[in-house]
């Protein structure tokens, strides 16, 4: 089943269009850190949560590796399996960091995720909004709230 | 740094477990993930090697509930105890909300706990992240082995807590104190994220 | 660029109104080597042809009709041919619309039996 989240909405259109005519299966865009900010695609390709953070991970890992070889860090990865392969991205925004994590089967391929990924960079560095949203408000008596949802998380 | 979705009004937070290798930071999320029920958790991801010792780090995504209108999801990571995996430590700490750090109660490994609470502190300003700003709270793990082998709470604050965080009796593999830590770290960074608001 | 795969994109691109020449990895859609003329965007040319003869392939076999041996595409400006060779390697030309397309194609399966 097709599903598209987003936490920020300026990154909807610009990842659907990419989705669309790069025919990947799955697109999760993320922080550097691993959080998803949006996703579209089939749900069922990978696990969301973990993908992101493992995915953060790789993108890390090897940003790691070419500071140690003095180098700029590598722009993309690709991993190309037997029917599935994964193409990892990074590019800066106005709004900071962004990762883009693709899961793409027999309809697409390296080439055409690669094609259309610049296309997402750019679609979102013109997008993002240059100016921080507010940030949300938490009720002054939030541990009552928390305590009851820790409890209830853990059976007591 | 939280991530707040105010068009679905969810929250998310990384809060990483820290410590010396063997600590129990991995055991921690295990007991976690055991007691939670599976519509409240996501998969439990484990890099570690063929010895089950963390190689990369463990991941949990959990789900608290709903927090002043908010559903509230925390990502649970740990980080590789053991030195020489700093590399991939300094990896797993960037962003993170709140850290807890899961110190080895045994005597002979304090000169471990504190390499390790060092390290911390060196990855964190090597980020650029004030130390003292970050919800931290300490967790004295394995302090059901027999006494003589262990040192008591009171003299792991004074080797290790500097700034008076709160701080845990645990015996994780029991699940002991387990759920304290994950209470008084989460309440941490609620806490900082709301006060991080302007009126 | 090996000396085999240059030879085989020398003898298309030597055709009068060809402006660039690709052997290309089939299924993930990039280049293996290249002859090209400034201007041809030779990345999304050949993810784009991958793409197209992926495509077509799946049309033909749904036909029950074979592979596609040859695709040839005319736009007003120009046109794109692409020869599958063995190993899934597609040879792809890119030309001007006046350009010998019956030369180009001999050329093509030229370049796609010498890799071979």
């Amino acid at each position: 089943m097709t599903e598209t989240r987003a936490v920020e909405a300026w990154t909807l259109r610009p990842l659907e269009r990419f989705v669309a005519e790069s025919g990947a299966r799955l697109t999760l865009l993320m922080t550097p850190a691993g959080q998803v900010l949006a996703q579209h695609g089939f749900t069922r390709a990978v696990d969301v949560m973990s993908a992101a953070a493992l995915g953060a991970a790789i993108v890390a890992s090897t940003g790691e590796i070419a500071r140690m070889m003095d180098q700029q860090a590598f722009a993309t990865l690709n991993h190309q399996g037997v029917q599935h392969g994964i193409f990892l991205g990074a590019f800066d925004t106005p709004r900071g960091g962004l990762l883009a994590l693709v899961v793409y089967g027999p309809d697409s391929s390296a080439g055409l995720v690669q094609l259309f990924f610049e296309e997402l960079a750019q679609g979102l560095i013109a997008a993002a909004p240059a100016e921080e949203q507010p940030k949300a408000v938490l009720a002054a008596n939030f541990e009552d709230e928390l305590n009851r949802s820790l409890a209830s998380l853990f059976g007591r | 740094m939280s991530l707040v979705n105010f068009t679905t009004r969810e929250i998310t937070c990384k809060i990483v477990y820290y410590g010396p290798g063997r600590s129990g930071k991995t055991t921690n999320l295990q007991y976690i993930y055991g007691r939670v029920p599976d519509s409240r958790r996501g998969r439990m991801v484990s890099l570690a090697t063929q010895t089950d010792r963390t190689l990369f780090f463990d991941f949990l995504p959990l789900e608290l509930g709903s927090i002043s209108g908010f559903t509230t999801r925390f990502q649970l990571y740990t980080v590789p105890g053991q030195v020489y995996y700093n590399a991939t430590r300094k990896l797993v700490l960037q962003g993170a909300d709140g850290v807890v750090f899961v110190a080895d109660s045994q005597a002979r490994q304090l000169d471990e706990n504190i390499e390790s609470m060092q390290n911390l502190q060196a990855n964190l300003v090597e980020q650029g992240v004030d130390a003292r700003a970050m919800p931290f709270v300490l967790q004295y793990n394995k302090q059901d082995l027999p006494s003589d082998l262990i040192l008591s709470p009171d003299e792991l604050n004074e080797a290790l807590n500097f700034w008076d965080v709160p701080s845990f009796s645990a015996a994780a593999l029991k699940g002991t104190g387990v759920f304290e830590t994950l209470k008084a770290a989460s309440e941490q960074v609620l806490r900082k994220l709301s006060q991080e608001e302007p009126a | 660029m090996s000396t085999a795969f240059r030879q085989a994109l020398d003898g298309i691109t030597r055709v009068r109104g060809v402006r660039g020449a690709m052997l290309v990895a089939g299924e993930d859609g990039l280049i293996v080597a290249e002859s090209l003329m400034e201007g041809v965007r030779g990345n999304a040319v050949a993810a784009l042809a991958a793409s197209l003869q992926k495509r077509f392939r799946q049309a033909m076999e749904a036909a029950a009709v074979g592979n596609p041996h040859f695709l040839h595409l005319q736009g007003g400006g120009g046109t794109l041919m692409i020869v599958p060779a063995p190993d899934g390697i597609l040879v792809v030309a890119v030309g001007t619309p006046d350009m010998n397309v019956g030369l180009v194609r001999l050329e093509m399966l030229r370049a796609a039996e010498s890799i071979s």
